[in-house]
């Protein structure tokens, strides 16, 4: 056992040769895909409407016609999942979205501009970043009312400070390296500077960081949904419906439970498919 | 370092004014009419408006901002709508709990991220099966984590209990931890470990990871640096390379993380109190979300934000004053 | 036998590639000799360094073949305990990086202490190493210190429990080169003290010239040449060590004429396994070179020991020289094809009581004033070519950026003849958009020319083949390209449209000799072709001889000398100049300089 020995970065994608961790990273990204796809269909892809009572309370899984069971009204807990799992990812998505559009924004001008404007930029943003963001975020929800829109919102406002820093500090890292000097010296103007000669460079690492941060915005907007602050009932959440069905853990346990497997499946396709995204992007020594 | 020391304290002042600025905006937003919550639905509106007046509630928003501002340096956080008394002194029944739990989680999570790294990038045989486990920890949601242990541990194991803090030691601190030892309740003290795991665990595994990467990646880097060669060149051990060389060098992003974990635990409290009935504030804030109880909500948010800013000052500091590059 | 390899061989995984980094190596090591592994980047000197010591890096999944021996130790199969002890007691490592190799957060003298294990020790040590207020010294941190002293730190680290055996793996070459200097001072004095061996491992022939007794030179893993240093340097009989001799730059050497280079690898890496590794670069290569590799054998009429592994006679080899100049000039593209630089009347730059100061973090968050030019007037004509030396910290960067436009005096006036300068920077590939293909790159500059697509690319595939390249790297992305391809790239990029002032910001530093010498070639006939004006910086005395009509020598931001090349560097007005070029690690032939 020698103390010169750095292992691979990942225990996971790209230990196995480099042909092996190629397939297996594109596996990872089609799981992402396949994923949104599921939530993109999950109207077509329920058998029931979620919110109707359709079969006898609390069926187990496995139950005829019931895969997953049914809950303490009859609701089919299938089609409640593939609904609640469309919620989740597509909001997730969109706050990693609108994330990263503002972050970026604000993250690429601060990068590229220096000076005063950098720096009243990210003081502000680093203002942001101080605040405790999910307590935050939740005061906010409170203030406006529970509702999946303004918990979006809740939770965007204390988001892209995150990106915006991280997105700063390629843009700078870019912006002082050699080539920019180089493409000024050939004469070339400063937006065509930055759009052709820092952005391109910006935009591998924003995705990438993007991309595993879904995961992280799952469990955040879960966490939300489970405290009462997503959609109210009856609509199908799926913290919310964890949440509700808490005093049924030790007797019909897949009620709470699997609205929470979903969100792990969740969770965990993300944070693996952002893993091969930036196994595939990363640039080669 | 004065200089930086008191440019800190700035900062967290400012951070603190512009905290008590949003909690105080979005209490001006909020749909609940605090006086109408106070008074009942049936009060009379002359009663409303001299209760407005008594409060102080038709005076220009600035100047309530300040009464603000003055009531949170006196302790004065509003009263709750739910349980009708100051959110102050909820406060100071809860908090006790609710900081046990967070200091245990702490530790376990300082613990796992150490075993967690240390085991990776010294490539301990069959480790790998450990971290696997603290990933998919650390990808579950908390709530799912929770109610899983619970079917886990206290239903089919039957080695933990379900929810709850144990003992009812009415000790000087309000730590049970230090109670139960301090009356010498040595099976309370026993209890409250065993209460303390099962949410300490749920609590410590996502911030563990965290740590637990950053730390790995440092040791990594470490590990493979041109000094870590020179120590080895000059004959040293494997034990003394690693700690005097290789340790020092590696836990300053660790540090800065498990500060910046540490202020998330307080965020993350709410959801595990909340599964495991423990009596903290964060059980207390989950109960005043249903039922809109804002000055609750409001008096949570500024308390525990306090706490993570003044953490990750402290943590900025005790950084700075670690690493002789910085200080120098 | 202070210390011997036989028949090593060693292979090391990286990157998910498997290679024979070293491929039958014998090398003995006297006591009290001090031998020079010299070679180029990839030869494998450096893994040959760590082998001795045992301490090959474990994520490369080495595998190793043959026998390493320090002082009776088995440093392949010993175990971990007998490591060890050899390591502490009997081993001395100096590396090339003095910053990455000292623990930062650790003070100097608690690092030092380690070996010692002693303080009294530590600081009798660090005086010997040449360490003023050496107790004072112990408790400053590496970052506190400069290059040159944390390089005497290391070596004090390394003598600490008299080694008999110094590795010193490119010691000098992140120094300057007065420092250099002092350093390779300290170790023949240490060599003569303590009575120790020492490796010393370079890319300068120059400084195992200086240093060494005897020298072995290693290309792609094997040692082809290996003699007393003198010998070899004076007699070279492979056609490898022919090359580095012919290729290097020294302060004697002819200033007209071109410079010989090496033909590129173009075989692959399987091909050279096969027979001589160099058989396909070598100008003397016949069939049986690429068959079968030659084994090192005694060199007839030579001295004893001389050996050499190389099929051809010793006379043959000896007459390479003017050869390697011959393809030097065939390798030269032809430019006539290009537009002569524009004229202008007066002067190309004028600079007057120049100054440049910055303002940088100090500790402790105070802004620090850093004066990097200190009042400097100069004056360059249109179409000469002034070479501009200095060693780091000088300002001369500074006063090329000056010029160029990218950084802005503080006082005093510029003047710049109108049409933008170009330049040229050092490091070739950060220089140039990495996602941009090279056409793309060049075209760019086209765009204020408003011509058509098809103008542009006809002139892109023209300046390309005026560089020496195909036109099919227009396609391509820089990282794909060599080090030295990509310089031309560079080069095509600021030639592409013919710019009145060439800057050039120490384009060659980073290149092996033969690069580097093919790439000053490439850029002295452009400006004897096109008449352009050419400001060349670079901390190379013999570099900026051969490039500049005349010589402008800069000390810490201030002009210390201006005069016509040779007349510097042979009668140097300042103390600092003259300073300089006795630094210059010259090849030493008999006690006398030679080329």
């Amino acid at each position: 056992m020698s103390l010169i020995a750095p292992a691979p970065p990942r225990w996971r994608a790209t230990s196995t040769g480099f042909a092996a961790g190629l397939r297996l990273n594109f596996l990872l990204v089609s799981l992402l895909v396949l994923t949104t796809l599921i939530a993109l269909f999950a109207r077509i892809l329920a058998p029931h409407d979620p919110v109707q009572p359709v079969g006898g309370l609390n069926l187990p899984p496995g139950s005829d016609g019931f895969p997953f069971g049914t809950d303490a009204i009859g609701r089919d807990m299938l089609s409640r999942t593939l609904y609640g799992i469309q919620a989740s990812w597509f909001s997730a998505l969109l706050v990693v979205a609108v994330g990263l559009l503002i972050g970026g924004v604000i993250g690429v001008i601060a990068g590229v501009a220096s000076g005063w404007v950098d720096a009243v930029l990210m003081r502000m943003t680093d203002l942001f970043l101080a605040l405790p963001g999910v307590l935050v975020s939740i005061a906010i929800v409170a203030a406006l009312g529970a509702g999946l829109g303004n918990t979006l919102i809740g939770v965007s406002v204390v988001w892209w400070p995150y990106y915006a820093r991280m997105i700063r500090g390629e843009a700078r890292s870019i912006a002082v390296r050699p080539h920019v000097e180089a493409a000024r010296l050939a004469g070339i103007s400063r937006g065509r500077v930055i759009l052709r000669h820092v952005l391109p460079g910006v935009v591998p690492t924003a995705v990438v960081t993007a991309s595993l941060d879904v995961g992280n915005v799952v469990l955040l907007l879960a966490g939300l949904s489970f405290l009462g602050l997503g959609q109210s009932a009856p609509a199908p959440e799926l913290g919310a419906d964890t949440a509700r069905a808490l005093s049924q853990l030790l007797s019909e346990w897949w009620v709470p439970v699997v609205p929470g497997i979903a969100v792990l499946i969740l969770s965990l396709v993300a944070n693996l498919g952002g893993d091969g995204i930036r196994a595939l992007t990363a640039k080669r020594r | 370092m004065i200089t930086s020391l008191a440019k800190r304290l700035g900062i967290t002042v400012v951070l603190l004014f512009i905290l008590s600025g949003i909690i105080f905006f979005l209490q001006s937003i909020s749909p609940g009419d605090p006086v109408k919550a106070y008074l009942g639905a049936n009060a009379s509106r002359a009663d409303v408006l001299s209760e407005r007046h008594r409060l102080g509630l038709d005076q220009p928003t600035i100047v309530q901002f300040g009464g603000f501002l003055v009531g949170l340096v006196h302790g004065d956080l509003g009263v709750s709508y739910r349980t009708h008394r100051p959110v102050f002194k909820d406060f100071a029944t809860y908090l006790p709990a609710t900081i046990e739990l967070v200091v245990f989680a702490f530790l376990l999570a300082i613990l796992l991220a150490v075993t967690f790294a240390f085991s990776a990038a010294l490539r301990v045989p069959g480790s790998s099966f450990y971290r696997g486990i603290l990933l998919v920890g650390a990808t579950a949601p908390p709530f799912l984590l929770a109610i899983g242990g619970i079917v886990l541990f206290y239903q089919q194991l039957g080695v933990l209990p379900a929810s709850g803090r144990g003992p009812d030691d009415r000790g000087p601190t309000g730590f049970l931890v230090i109670d139960t030892l301090v009356n010498g309740d040595i099976p309370g003290f026993g209890s409250t470990l065993q209460h303390l795991l099962l949410p300490g665990l749920v609590l410590a595994i996502a911030p563990a990871i965290s740590i637990g990467r950053i730390l790995r990646s440092s040791l990594e880097s470490t590990l493979s640096a041109d000094y870590v060669r020179t120590a080895r060149s000059k004959g040293l051990g494997r034990g003394r390379v690693l700690i005097k060389h290789v340790l020092r060098n590696s836990i300053g992003p660790a540090i800065s993380m498990s500060g910046l974990q540490l202020g998330f635990m307080f965020a993350g409290v709410v959801v595990v109190e909340q599964v495991f009935s423990w009596p903290g504030i964060g059980n207390y804030l989950a109960s005043s979300i249903p039922v809109s109880d804002f000055p609750a909500i409001a008096g949570v948010t500024l308390v525990l934000g306090t706490i993570y800013i003044i953490t990750n000052a402290v943590v900025d500091l005790l950084q700075a004053a670690a690493d002789p590059r910085l200080v120098a | 036998m202070t210390a011997s390899v036989r028949g090593l061989t060693v292979s090391l995984t990286r990157g998910g590639v498997t290679s024979d980094v070293i491929r039958g190596v014998n090398l003995e090591i006297a006591p009290g000799e001090i031998v020079g592994l010299v070679g180029e980047s990839g030869s494998g000197k450096s893994v040959l360094a760590l082998a001795l010591l045992g301490l090959l890096p474990e994520s490369s999944a080495p595998r190793i073949s043959g026998a390493v021996t320090v002082a009776g130790v088995d440093m392949v199969h010993g175990n971990a305990a007998d490591l060890r002890r050899v390591r502490s007691t009997e081993l001395g490592a100096i590396f090339q990086d003095p910053m990455t190799s000292l623990n930062p957060t650790m003070r100097i003298g608690a690092q030092v202490t380690e070996s010692t294990h002693s303080t009294a020790e530590s600081i009798r040590l660090l005086s010997l190493v040449g360490i003023h207020k050496a107790a004072e010294r112990m408790h400053a941190y590496p970052h506190e210190l400069s290059g040159g002293l944390r390089q005497r730190v290391m070596t004090a680290i390394a003598v600490s429990g008299t080694p008999s055996l110094i590795v010193a793996d490119e010691p000098t070459t992140a120094l300057d080169v007065t420092v250099q200097a002092q350093v390779l001072d300290l170790l023949r004095e240490l060599r003569l003290t303590l009575g120790c061996s020492v490796l010393i491992i370079t890319h300068d022939l120059g400084v195992a010239s200086q240093l060494a007794d005897r020298i072995a030179v290693m290309y792609a893993g094997r040692i082809v040449e290996q003699g007393a240093v003198h010998e070899v340097l004076r007699k070279p009989a492979n056609p490898y060590t022919v090359g580095l001799l012919g290729a290097r730059l020294s302060l004697g050497m002819r200033r007209q004429g071109l410079l010989a280079t090496l033909a590129p690898e173009t075989a692959s890496p399987d091909e050279r396994m096969l027979g001589c590794a160099y058989h396909s670069r070598c100008l003397l290569a016949t069939s049986e070179c690429a068959i079968e590799a030659p084994p090192l054998a005694q060199v007839e009429s030579r001295a004893d020991g001389h050996v050499t592994a190389c099929w051809r006679s010793p006379e043959k080899v000896s007459a390479l020289g003017t050869s390697l100049r011959d393809r030097a000039a065939a390798e030269l593209p032809d430019l006539a094809a290009l537009a002569p630089a524009p004229l202008s009347k007066g002067p190309a730059v004028e600079v007057a009581d120049l100054t440049c100061t910055f303002t940088a973090k100090g500790g402790r968050g105070r802004a620090k004033s850093i004066h990097a030019i200190q009042g400097i007037s100069l004056r360059v004509e249109s179409g000469e070519a002034l070479s501009v030396v200095g060693e780091s910290g000088s300002g001369k960067s500074t006063l090329l950026r000056i010029i160029a436009g990218l950084t802005p005096a503080t006082s005093g006036t510029v003047f710049v003849t109108p049409g933008q300068p170009q330049m040229v920077f050092q490091d070739a590939g950060s220089s140039l958009t990495p996602w941009l293909s090279v056409g793309e790159t060049l075209r760019e500059r086209l765009l204020a020319l408003r011509i058509s697509r098809s103008e542009a690319n006809r002139r892109v595939e023209h300046i390309l083949e005026s560089m020496g390249l195909p036109a099919s790297v227009a396609g391509v992305r820089p990282s794909e390209l060599s080090g030295g391809q990509r310089q031309r790239v560079v080069l095509a990029r600021a030639m592409i449209i013919p710019p009145s002032i060439l800057l050039c910001d120490e384009p060659t530093s980073a290149l092996d000799a033969s690069l580097a010498a093919s790439m000053l070639n490439l850029i002295r006939e452009m400006r004897k072709r096109l008449g352009t004006t050419v400001l060349f910086v670079t901390h190379d005395l013999a570099v900026a001889r051969l490039m500049g009509d005349r010589i402008a020598v800069m000390n810490r931001g201030r002009l210390v000398e201006v005069g016509e090349a040779d007349s510097v560097i042979s009668r140097p007005k300042d103390p600092y100049t003259a300073a300089l070029i006795a630094a210059v690690p010259e090849i030493i032939i008999d006690g006398e300089p030679g080329s």
